[in-house]
């Protein structure tokens, strides 16, 4: 549309029209381009430089000194909490988000099939968007954690379930992980309240002839949901995943997080640490991403989108 | 899988059509069971802190009871009102989230109009920033943050720290919490009015603001309910910026829960009362903090689920 109008106005209007087009497009962006240079960019910038250096508090302000690599070197070699912190972060992050991806994709699929009660179904699944908070999470935590323990006191796990013994019996590994994300079940479930919201927006922005003209073609529905569903949703899988990966990023509870609220709160030369700590952090969370995006891709080269 | 044998001849085409029937009564079946199980994992937790918020002490122990209590007991509710201090701690965290939301919904709105409707220069980069101001995790700019906040004060001499300046300005500016997903709604949402609309209206000499106001924000009203419900409930449950820069100074109810433990005892020890922290407790002090949510989804759920299926958060 606004080409169509470029157009029009050729006549010597052009470059006014492409004036006003910008300064009005920056005075409407102003606001979030100020309050990005100044608390994003520049925050953003300003902990590279102090994960560098030495930050302690005095009377009069902030005492900070280059330090050079030691606060990697202590990062990672003298503090043993944290190494273990950020694996214990991918250990999380990789089967979470695989696992509510999945998980969400189908909830949102089956919603989206349903006619009678859909909207008392959507009101239940849109609810974790709602009360999803920290606080909350953790009275949850606790009790799924006592479930589990009592479970385990009463039979031993999953010692019984024949299939887990199967795969156990094969390689006891992928049943350790298997059991782990059975445990965790719950909670994953309780972070599928976005995606589940994004899927079931995709789903239905799906054209609908797609559907009719596979039907005509005697297509039989999981035919249908993996050459027109699934790579039609692709592009939302991507958004879901980037999403999921961010929220588990700052969820709170996880070990990093104390980490860096200890060292925020250590005035004595802990600004320095934190920074250091929250940097690597930020790094491995973008690696993540990358490898997300890289994972979702569009093969095919001719795509406009804007990420 | 058989049907597809007999296509060809016709009398059995009817058969074939009951078989369907039948699957596909099954096939529903099976549908609204799994839907119906997973929906009981969110429901669970709260039908738990319902019924355990009304039980008496003595229901807690008894193990016969586990869902309805054999009486309305509102002690529950009550010690973990006096606890969370509930009448002022409500009324700040409903005026603080509401207030933040008001900001971001407001400048998330003229953002997502700016890159829906005009073409400016580094319109692609800006974008990848507001993507990236969402991708890096809070505690990266935190510290920082933190820093230039106590240095302002230092200079000038105005309380900043413990005070909601910095989070309101933060909002203001559009650098709440994940202000990036409100905008990318925004822009699709404003994407998908006309902008025919628009032109009509400049013809007849409206100035840019007007168009924004009258034609843009007028039309998505939905959107806007959407964008501020997501906003007040990430705004009410957010805890970690709201622990560094207001200290508690402010009392807000999620921060509250998360130190019920310590404040209970504490409480008791003052009154030298001689009563345990029980679970109960705690489950109604939960309760008590997603109730005002919870009570909130029930009456804009309608539109709320209505502006998802309209506006295309898929972000594309």
């Amino acid at each position: 549309m606004a080409e169509k109008k470029a157009k029009r106005t050729k006549s010597g209007r052009t470059v006014g029209y492409e004036k006003r087009q910008n300064r009005l497009g920056y005075a409407f962006m102003a606001p979030w381009i100020i309050g990005f240079m100044l608390f994003t960019l520049f925050p953003f910038v300003a902990t590279i430089a102090l994960s560098f250096c030495n930050v302690s508090t005095n009377i009069t302000g902030y005492d900070i000194t280059f330090a050079g690599w030691s606060n990697y070197y202590t990062a990672f070699f003298r503090n043993t909490e944290f190494v273990p912190a950020l694996g214990s972060f991918l250990g999380m992050v990789i089967p979470y988000t695989f696992v509510i991806l999945v998980v969400s994709f189908v909830m949102a699929y089956l919603l989206n099939k349903i006619k009678v009660g859909k909207g008392l179904m959507r009101t239940i699944y849109f609810l974790p968007v709602i009360i999803m908070s920290g606080p909350v999470m953790s009275q949850i935590l606790d009790r799924a954690d006592e479930t589990v323990q009592a479970a385990q006191g009463l039979y031993n796990g999953y010692q019984g379930v024949f299939i887990l013994d199967m795969i156990r019996s094969y390689s006891p590994k992928i049943a350790f992980f298997m059991e782990g994300i059975f445990d965790q079940l719950t909670m994953i479930l309780w972070f599928t309240g976005i995606p589940i919201v994004l899927f079931v927006s995709g789903l239905q922005r799906i054209n609908a002839s797609l559907y009719e003209a596979a039907k005509i073609d005697m297509a039989n529905e999981w035919q249908i949901l993996w050459k027109i569903t699934i790579p039609m949703i692709k592009p939302t899988a991507l958004v879901a995943v980037i999403f999921t990966i961010a929220q588990l990023g700052t969820y709170d509870t996880s070990a990093i997080y104390s980490l860096i609220k200890t060292a925020t709160n250590n005035t004595n030369g802990g600004f320095g640490f934190a920074a250091t700590y929250s940097w690597v952090y930020c790094i491995l969370v973008l690696i993540v991403i990358g490898a997300a995006c890289l994972l979702f891709k569009e093969r095919k080269p001719k795509r406009r989108d804007i990420w | 899988m058989k049907e597809k044998k007999p296509k060809m001849e016709s009398p059995k085409v009817k058969k074939k059509h009951d078989f369907k029937w039948w699957r596909n009564l099954i096939a529903k079946a099976a549908v609204y069971f799994v839907l119906i199980c997973v929906g009981f994992v969110y429901l669970e937790p709260i039908f738990e802190m319902i019924a355990k918020t009304f039980m008496s002490e003595a229901d807690i122990i008894d193990p016969s009871v586990t869902w309805v209590p054999k009486g309305l007991s509102l002690n529950n509710l009550k010690v973990a009102g006096t606890v969370l201090k509930v009448v002022p701690t409500l009324r700040n965290t409903i005026l603080w989230s509401g207030g933040m939301a008001l900001a971001q919904t407001l400048v998330s709105a003229m953002t997502g109009y700016a890159l829906s409707r005009y073409e400016f220069k580094f319109k692609r980069f800006w974008f990848v920033m507001i993507v990236l101001a969402f991708i890096i995790p809070t505690p990266v700019t935190m510290i920082p943050r933190l820093m230039m906040f106590v240095g302002v004060q230092d200079a000038t001499a105005v309380q900043l720290i413990g005070t909601a300046l910095p989070q309101v300005s933060m909002a203001v500016l559009g650098q709440g919490i994940y202000s990036a997903v409100l905008i990318l709604i925004f822009y699709t949402a404003f994407n998908m009015i006309p902008r025919v609309l628009d032109e009509a209206a400049q013809i007849d000499g409206a100035s840019s603001m007007k168009i924004f106001w009258f034609i843009v924000v007028k039309m998505s009203a939905t959107t806007i309910l959407v964008v501020f419900l997501f906003s007040f409930v990430w705004n009410w449950n957010e805890t970690y910026i709201t622990g560094t820069l207001l200290r508690g100074n402010i009392e807000l109810l999620p921060s509250k829960l998360n130190m019920f433990n310590s404040e209970f005892s504490s409480l008791v020890s003052a009154q030298g009362g001689a009563f345990r922290l029980n679970k109960a407790y705690k489950m109604a002090a939960t309760l008590i903090s997603i109730s005002p949510l919870l009570l909130l989804y029930t009456f804009v759920q309608k539109w709320f689920i209505q502006g998802i299926e309209n506006t295309g958060i898929t972000g594309e």
